[in-house]
């Protein structure tokens, strides 16, 4: 199986699963519990479906939206997602380069293997930043401080990873960061050679943003639910989301949000966004879905601020039911990570491409031109969904 | 495998059919008939979703409630199971001992292999005592005085076993108590010459709390559907659950409500709390889930009596989510016998550490404090 075998987020999967050590793999494939909201973060779309138009003229399609003030070429991104360098060795450069290459925004998370600085000398798209509220005060300044001099557009506060989820895969596996070799994933990175030797030989594994203050996660193994839980100030409560949010002074956003009580008081702290999204099923498993939380919220604040639905994207339909719902924008990290995995930019770059073939051409099928002509009339809501 | 690989219930189960012959598992792991209603039992907590809380500075959240007028750590404690001695040698002292360790409440069964005398001088936590109506009445006066005297907190009287459940894999097995061989079972204890060393060597097998007043089940080997069919009064009514209740003059539950009807009924005759049940799938196959039946009852009764969810918990956040529908706590069989067979006291500890574990981190990602905060505007009902 190679790149250009790879038509859907399933093939990319599989691929990747191909080229990665097993515990890194399930780092990524994996979520909470019983991976229930994992699952219904995707099967939630076809409780839901769509009503085409036809005979609209549609032979040009804007795929474009407007988020935290700047106009991105498609409408969705990538979400930030944490330790990329272990899922391929170019790592942030290779999505950030992807993502410059189709004008959209790129997530980087306070857990990314490459610096602020350096993505920031790469790319010029619009750039998020993804914080998380550390007990050590000077960490947060700095990690603060570094995304505003490299001129990220958007602080984004993640806000439902008080403690870390029980993702028993990584429990099962051992997944640390950095990797540990232990007995029993002694076989999958020996079975993965090319891993290995990349690992090693293509530059020193860092946590740029977070080294200078702690050692969790480079120069001692930790797990990643393990350093949630000890590493973040789980007292983080809404004064200290205020407080942050005026100490960066730009875009700034939630990320995590789930009931409409905290939509609503995120308009009162001066978010210009939200990202309702449940870590992609990563952290409170029977949590209910972004997308059939989706439309409560966005009739809730919709017009008060940016409204983005995280997880579970694996179609370009998919999307274009969260547009139709209300949606500013669609944000995923699987549908990036396994391509990352699977290819570098190379891998991104074809996934990327392929999302937003389908987008034009459902949209095409669907009649409509622009993101803006999508809206509830669309959809219709299936009685029996259980 | 070992305990340290058990993180979740299938781990537990997995460790447990290795360790048991194979009649004894399916003992545990089986419901009635087409085992529907056992399935069902957790698929319903999907039925609905959590909606979290965030930024609300929780801290470590405290898990205590209340039930018969004992404060318990977590709001989750070990249904009353029978025979545990067929599952590990320590039987009801492993449970009893890791339920007190924990702070919850541990049940003892009417069929228990261990006396409530035994089990109350071992260990001085919250302690529930399950009772069946025997056609004997006079074991039903002596079980409630023993209790009495041996300071139990609590009685249960289960109301879902008027008679046995057909249990499919028990008449395939050819399940008995105490356990026969047989031509069908001799290969599965050849199997396990672990479990017939320590069954053999260890103390007698007996129904403890009922031997001397009855052989059966102790040295006249029965299976379970005769043991209940014989020795179970099917004329139980409301009125000998009254008798109970006045006898017993604590804090009292009927076991197995799964009606709002008979719920209001129990408040009637005082019972103090009801335990939604429908014994774990082994009864009526094709009846509704505790779940499934607890928010009509919690809106019906919920201010007057204690609730308690039995049935189908295999999560942290089961646990969550029928506390959010109204229970004060929930109760476990399976999940903590197969922990129980996996490792005996150590077992149960396991889990209920895990389980303790799981509730705390899932309050903490909904932004809840304590158990009073989760409330039904946590939850949302899919269509
Ligand atoms: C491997 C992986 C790592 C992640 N790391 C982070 C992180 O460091 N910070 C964060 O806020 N979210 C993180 N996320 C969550 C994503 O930002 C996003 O919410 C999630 O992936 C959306 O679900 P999807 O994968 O179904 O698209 C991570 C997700 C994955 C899969
Ligand atoms: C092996 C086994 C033995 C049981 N014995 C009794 C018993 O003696 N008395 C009783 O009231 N309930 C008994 N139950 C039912 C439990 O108390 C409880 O209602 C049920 O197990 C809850 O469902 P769960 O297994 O899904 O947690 C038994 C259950 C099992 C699995």
């Amino acid at each position: 199986m190679k790149l250009k075998d790879c038509h859907n987020f399933y093939d990319f999967r599989k691929l990747a699963k191909k080229k990665l050590p097993s515990p890194i793999f399930h780092y990524i494939d994996g979520a909470a519990d019983d991976e229930i909201t994992y699952k219904r973060n995707t099967s939630a779309f076809n409780d839901v479906d769509l009503i085409p138009n036809v005979l609209r003229g549609v032979e040009s399609v804007d795929l474009s939206t407007t988020i935290f003030g700047k106009k991105i070429d498609l409408p969705f991104y990538c979400a930030p997602t944490a330790l990329q360098r272990l899922f391929h060795y170019d790592g942030e450069r290779a999505v950030g380069k992807a993502a410059q290459k189709f004008n959209t925004m790129f997530g980087v998370s306070a857990l990314a293997t490459v610096s602020v600085e350096e993505i920031a000398s790469l790319i010029d798209t619009p750039k998020m930043f993804q914080f998380y509220f550390h007990k050590d005060r000077g960490l947060n300044d700095s990690c603060l401080e570094r995304a505003k001099a490299a001129k990220f557009d958007v602080l984004a506060l993640t806000v439902d990873t008080i403690t870390g989820g029980n993702r028993e895969r990584d429990l099962r596996t051992g997944f640390t960061s950095p990797p540990k070799l232990t007995l029993s994933s002694l076989y999958s990175f020996a079975t993965k050679p090319m891993w290995g030797i990349n690992y090693l030989t293509k530059g020193k594994f860092e946590l740029p943003h977070l080294q200078d203050y702690v050692k969790e996660g480079t120069s001692t193994n930790t797990s990643i639910g393990n350093y949630f839980s000890t590493m973040l100030d789980q007292s983080m409560n809404w004064n200290d989301a205020e407080k942050l949010c005026s100490q960066w002074g730009g875009h700034f956003a939630l990320k995590g949000v789930m009931s409409v009580e905290d939509a609503k008081r995120a308009v009162d702290i001066g978010c210009t966004g939200i990202m309702v999204s449940n870590h992609g099923g990563r952290q409170l498993d029977g949590s209910r879905s972004p997308f059939d939380q989706l439309a409560e919220i966005v009739d809730a604040v919709g017009d008060k601020l940016d409204v983005i639905c995280e997880g579970g994207f694996q179609r370009g339909t998919h999307m274009l039911k969260a547009l139709s719902i209300g949606a500013k924008a669609c944000s995923g990290g699987r549908l990036y990570l396994y391509a990352l995995a699977a290819a570098g930019q190379a891998g991104v770059e074809r996934a990327l491409g392929q999302y937003k073939a389908e987008l034009v051409r459902d949209m095409k099928l669907m009649g409509c031109t622009k993101i803006s002509d999508l809206n509830r009339s669309n959809l219709r809501f299936r009685k029996n969904e259980s | 495998m070992n305990l340290e690989d058990c993180h979740n219930f299938d781990d537990f189960r997995k460790l447990a059919k290795k360790k048991l012959p194979s009649p004894i598992f399916h003992y545990i792991d089986g419901g009635s008939d087409d085992e529907t209603t056992l399935k069902r039992n957790t698929e319903a907590f999907n039925s609905c979703d959590l909606i979290p809380n965030i930024l609300r500075g929780t801290g470590k959240p405290d898990l205590s409630t209340k039930i018969f007028g004992r404060k318990i750590n977590i709001p989750l404690f070990l249904s009353p199971t029978a025979m545990q001695r067929l599952y590990h040698p320590d039987g009801d002292k492993a449970s009893a001992k890791a339920a007190e360790k924990f702070g919850t409440m541990y049940s003892m069964s009417t069929m228990a292999n261990n006396s409530i005398e035994e089990i109350s001088n071992i260990s001085s936590g919250p302690k529930l005592f399950q009772l069946y109506i025997h056609k004997d009445k006079s074991i039903t006066d002596d079980l409630v005085e023993r209790c009495k005297r041996a300071n139990f907190d609590g009685l249960c009287l289960t109301v879902d076993t008027i008679v046995a459940g057909n249990r499919e894999r028990d008449h395939r097995t050819g399940f008995t108590t105490p356990p026969k061989l047989t031509l069908n079972s001799l290969m599965s204890f050849a199997m396990k010459p672990r479990w017939v060393f320590d069954y053999l060597t260890n103390k007698k097998f007996e129904l403890s709390n009922v031997k001397n007043k009855t052989d059966k089940g102790t040295n006249i080997t029965k299976s379970v559907i005769e043991y209940i069919n014989e020795q179970y009064d099917p004329g139980m009514n409301w009125k000998d659950a009254e008798y109970v209740v006045r006898k017993w003059n604590g804090p009292f539950a009927l076991k197995g409500i799964m009606s709002v009807e008979d719920a209001k009924r129990a408040i009637d005759i005082g019972c103090t709390a009801i335990m939604i049940s429908n014994h774990g799938g082994r009864q009526l196959d094709g009846s509704t889930s505790p779940f499934d039946q607890i928010k009509e009852i919690s809106d019906a009764v919920g201010d007057k009596i204690e609730i308690i969810l039995d049935g189908g918990i295999r999560r942290g956040t089961h646990v969550l989510k029928a506390i959010a529908a109204g229970a004060k706590a929930c109760s476990l069989g399976k999940a903590f016998l197969f922990s129980l067979s996996a490792g005996g006291q150590k077992g149960v500890e396991k889990l209920l550490q895990n389980m303790q574990n799981e509730i705390e981190r899932d309050m903490m990602l909904m932004g809840c404090k304590n158990l009073e905060e989760l409330n039904i505007s946590k939850l949302i009902y899919r269509k």
